[in-house]
């Protein structure tokens, strides 16, 4: 019985390393709503807020230049490259803080 | 002294711990084959995502198929300096709104040597790949033919390989941009990716689609 266990908690395991790969790439644009530490919400021009989670691999930068996720301000605006299988399951891979869009853009 | 204080807990040997990790592995491997490659990447070496209908979850669009044109692959045979090919090439014109920082993919699929003419031009300036994406294989694989800050280009192409060949574009800045791309080629569908991870197959137009002149 603890056998059969194990062999199933170690296939759950390979089974959930492989499933990662079959997630899929996002960009969301919008401004900061809120932000908790470990996930920012983004609300999005077309008024739906966005919860996308942030480690520490995330990339974070405005004008291409290296930024500390302290940098992550409520009103901020973000361009957000992130994987996951919906919107509402998004890891950041990448964060650039932009101008307000609107008022000229970042070449 | 109590039954329970006494009871040595039971702790695996390392041959048995050897022997579960070896068969959780093999039914992960199992699974993998059988219906993760199938399901994700198009590869399904014993023919069970065929058998399970998994199979076409590996295509770029589920709608992808449907836009194939009667007649099926247009796969060039070259008679010297021409290429023949068994049926019609195809048209299509699109116009694309890029709002700040969005980007979008088109893309059409070729057979290997099969080729396509285009024009596109944009607004202003915009990112972009022209690049292509091998049959069944995962996204790692697409390979890039020119990637550069561009305003237009006019060419043609050949594909390198079957799969699916077209541009990524996308809005460096924070004014909206049109791009417009006008092709004829062999290729037998079209396919539109969005940057909020929405996708398309679009339809192409055939050739009757063009009033005679007289």
């Amino acid at each position: 019985m603890r056998t059969i266990r194990t062999m199933a908690i170690v296939a759950i395991v390979l089974g959930g390393a492989l499933s990662l790969s079959a997630h899929e790439d996002f960009r969301v644009i919008g401004t900061i709503s809120k932000q908790a530490g470990s996930a920012i919400d983004v609300k999005k021009r077309e008024g739906t807020i966005v919860s996308i989670r942030i480690d520490k691999q995330t990339a974070i930068s405005r004008d291409r230049k290296k930024v500390d996720a302290a940098a992550l301000k409520v009103g901020e605006t973000v361009v957000v490259d992130a994987y996951g299988d919906s919107e509402d399951d998004l890891l950041a891979l990448e964060i650039r803080l932009v101008p307000p869009i609107g008022r000229g853009g970042q070449k | 002294m109590d039954r329970l204080s006494t009871a040595t807990p039971h702790v695996p040997t390392t041959r048995a711990l050897v022997r579960a990790t070896a068969v959780a592995l093999l039914i992960a491997g199992t699974i993998l084959v059988t219906a993760v490659l199938p399901a994700e990447y198009g590869i399904d070496p014993l023919g069970t995502g065929k058998a399970l209908g998994l199979s076409g979850m590996a295509a770029p669009a589920p709608e992808a198929a449907a836009v194939l044109p009667t007649g099926g692959r247009l796969t060039p045979v070259q008679e010297g300096p021409a290429a023949l090919y068994p049926g019609p090439y195809k048209i299509d014109s699109r116009q694309f709104v890029l709002g700040p920082y969005e980007y979008v993919e088109y893309k059409y699929h070729l057979e290997k040597d099969a080729s396509m003419v285009f024009s596109w031009m944009a607004s202003a300036d915009v990112i972009h790949d022209f690049h292509g994406d091998p049959d069944g294989q995962p996204s790692s694989a697409a390979q890039s033919y020119e990637k550069t800050t561009r305003r237009a280009a006019d060419g043609s192409f050949t594909a390198p390989f079957s799969g699916i060949h077209g541009w990524y574009w996308e809005n460096p800045g924070g004014d909206t941009i049109t791009v417009k791309v006008t092709t004829a080629g062999f290729y037998t569908s079209a396919h539109e990716f969005h940057f909020d991870g929405t996708r398309q197959a679009r339809e192409v137009r055939a050739l009757d689609a063009i009033p005679a002149s007289n």
